[in-house]
């Protein structure tokens, strides 16, 4: 009988083991191995509560394993295998080192049963992801990181902040389904959409996932926003606000994607709309609503790391990752593969029938029908329409086909990207199909019964209906849905303005007001200085000042008479600066000292005398 | 080739919003399901809307310079 251990061990072991293996061959192949060991590790993890370890006298519970941890354990290990193909050509240790501890303590946060060890792991997530980030080493990715982890320690804080408060009034670190409303979970829920990337708390995944490497980025749209969908799932079911939040966020992200003109920031912003789809889903809170977001969260993870491979793969051949230097040089005849392979994730994304979009996102939208919620429902299909606009129609016609004036045509160097990055292209594509026609195999694996089934006649005429007639609509507006080479500012305006504006604070008003200050002070300290040398002549001083002041004054009374006068109170303060001190002078027969204390002896005596009598 | 695409594309469309006809839902939520060619017609507009909506939000608010943040 084989006995399993907590995932979260393993990854950490593959962490620690990459660094020291010689032979690169070795290396590809304990990249993976370890996430298939993994797999067959969940295999055997049987349901219920296990790995329970004592500390400081709570239950730490690094195995609650149910059908909920259990979908989200599968697509995380699967995405973690497919992510570590396509980084096989990856030369540097630590980017692998990062991505296996950054998987690890995911899997950690999926299996954890209790608030402690859910933080440490939310923190390792953060903590880890940011070197997936900064081995890109340009500038922009340096401080697209440090804007990152700052986001994300924030949120951990809050989120810290409010298991204390939890903890302190319930007693008990079990994590269990929190009931909304009271401080302590508002700071949780808080902590929890800050990585759900929910508006306004967004920003960080647009501004850091288009900066980080083209194979960390892979690992990146996977694990942080999902494993936020799954804890949302676990402790904010049924939260009203969550479902508004979510169908807001569906459009927020497409509305901005439509403006991107770089591609991979264009699939961030997209990543934000369809955890909106998840995040709706947690809200509404019923059976299907709960499923439909399990099974979309699945089937988002395989599709947007198809999109991001597909987009990693354009940017690694050709060095352009915007739509304006790529469009018109007819990159589909150099690079047809990749472009199959990313249209069937753009088609996954945008719910054509029969790929797995459509069996996980008509069921979140499905289940706001059957809630009777008529503007989420038109805000969720409201949302499909930009998706497939975007995804689908925009970004693969700006970056493998498009038009260019005459005067910028010019070719660039472009080939098929490397074999292991097809090959991880071509399984995860191949998931995104099998799990489209074979829904039975996902929806097996979903946390309540599922009795639905999209492939009705009604459901495929509609969707398509939809469908190409934004394709009509964007064969319209061709001309006008364009890209300019320009930013979109966001939400995190706020803090990278902010950030500017505190810096410029600092360097010149304060900087000024520190200068006078110190101006201000120099003069006092010189005058100090000056008459410390030699405290005796202080009353001298204090005298012939004032005498020569009362001169100035008199000054235009009496005229030239006081001229002389005020010559010698001049000389007199200077000599007087010139004379240093010279104890020689100040001696008397008996020293200050002694002298006092006689002073006051006496004065002792004659007080003491008064007494007695 | 562009050309048969062209035509396939039209002729799909129109069968699709023949078949809107007569295809509806078991159970319709809400009173615009029962329109027939509902979606075709949200698709549409709903495609223009978004574009226009997005455009005049970036040309009036957000978009700015490349190197607007440097």
């Amino acid at each position: 009988m084989i006995k399993p251990i907590p995932p979260v061990f393993l990854f950490i072991l593959g962490a620690l083991i990459i660094p020291f293996l010689r032979f690169r061959k070795l290396k590809q192949f304990f990249q993976i191995f370890i996430p298939i060991i993994a797999f067959i590790n969940l295999l055997y993890m049987p349901e219920g509560t296990y790995w329970i370890y004592k500390f400081i006298g709570y239950e730490l519970i690094l195995g609650r394993v149910d059908k909920l941890s259990m979908c989200f354990g599968y697509v995380f290990v699967i995405i973690a295998f497919l992510g570590m193909v396509y980084a096989l050509h990856v030369k540097e240790d630590g980017q692998h080192t990062a991505a296996f501890l950054y998987i690890g303590s995911t899997l950690g946060v999926t299996f954890a049963g209790d608030l402690f060890s859910l933080f440490i792991f939310w923190e390792v997530m953060a903590a880890s992801s940011v070197f997936l980030i900064w081995y890109q080493k340009d500038k922009a990715a340096l401080a697209a990181g440090f804007r990152y982890i700052l986001i994300h320690l924030f949120g951990g804080t809050l989120l810290l902040a409010g298991i204390i408060i939890y903890v302190a009034n319930t007693g008990s670190i079990r994590f269990d389904p929190l009931e909304y409303g009271n401080f302590a979970s508002q700071l949780i829920l808080l902590g929890f959409i800050i990585n759900a990337a929910v508006p306004p708390f967004h920003a960080w995944l647009s501004d850091s996932y288009p900066q980080a490497t083209i194979t960390g980025s892979v690992f990146l749209t996977a694990f942080t926003t999902k494993s936020a969908v799954y804890v949302l799932l676990r402790g904010f079911s049924g939260v009203e606000l969550l479902a508004w939040l979510g169908a807001i966020m569906a459009v927020y992200g497409v509305i901005y994607a439509i403006l991107e003109n770089d591609i991979r920031k264009l699939l961030a912003y997209h990543i934000i709309s369809q955890v909106g789809y998840m995040v709706c889903g947690v809200g509404l809170g019923s059976e299907m609503a709960s499923n439909g977001s399990t099974a979309h969260a699945f089937c988002h993870i395989l599709y947007k790391a198809l999109l991001f491979m597909g987009a990693g793969a354009v940017i690694y051949v050709t060095g352009q990752r915007k739509i304006t230097d790529l469009q018109g040089r007819n990159l589909y005849k150099k690079m047809p593969i990749c472009l199959s392979l990313y249209m069937i994730g753009a088609f996954s994304i945008s719910a054509v029938p029969p790929f797995n979009g459509f069996i996980s996102k008509s069921m979140v939208v499905a289940a706001a029908g059957e809630l009777h919620r008529p503007i989420i429902h038109i805000l969720l299909h409201l949302a499909s329409i930009g998706t497939f606009l975007s995804v689908a129609l925009k970004l693969p016609y700006g970056t493998w086909f498009g038009k260019v004036s005459k005067k910028d045509k010019y070719e660039i160097q472009a080939k098929e990207p490397p074999l292991n990055m097809l090959i991880a292209m071509g399984m995860t594509a191949f998931l995104c199909i099998f799990t489209g026609i074979y829904p039975k195999a996902l929806y097996n694996l979903l946390p309540y019964p599922v009795h639905y089934h999209p492939y009705t006649l009604y459901y495929i005429v509609a969707t398509m209906q939809l469908l190409l007639l934004t394709a009509a609509a964007f064969w319209l507006l061709i001309d006008k849905i364009g890209v300019k080479a320009t930013i979109s500012i966001d939400t995190d305006w706020f803090y990278r303005k902010a950030g500017k504006s505190f810096t410029w604070f600092c360097s010149h008003p304060l900087e000024q007001l520190r200068t006078r200050i110190k101006d201000a002070f120099t003069i006092e300290v010189d005058l100090i200085i000056g008459l410390a040398r030699n405290p005796f002549t202080v009353p001298k001083a204090l005298f012939w000042n004032f005498c020569l002041y009362s001169t100035k004054i008199l000054m235009p009374l009496f005229g030239s008479r006081l001229v002389e006068l005020k010559k010698e109170y001049e000389d007199r303060l200077t000599s007087l600066k010139a004379e240093g001190y010279d104890e020689n002078i100040y001696r008397t027969p008996i020293g200050w000292g002694i002298i006092l204390v006689l002073i006051s002896f006496l004065l002792w005596i004659i007080m003491n005398l008064h007494t007695v009598s | 080739m562009l050309k048969i695409l062209k035509y396939l594309f039209f002729t799909s469309i129109g069968i699709l919003v023949l078949l809107g006809f007569f295809v509806v839902p078991e159970h319709p939520h809400f009173f615009w399901e029962k329109i027939p060619a509902f979606d075709a017609i949200f698709g549409f507009l709903g495609c223009i809307v978004i574009v226009l909506i997005a455009k005049s939000l970036g040309h009036y608010l957000l978009e700015k310079d490349e190197d607007y943040y440097d």
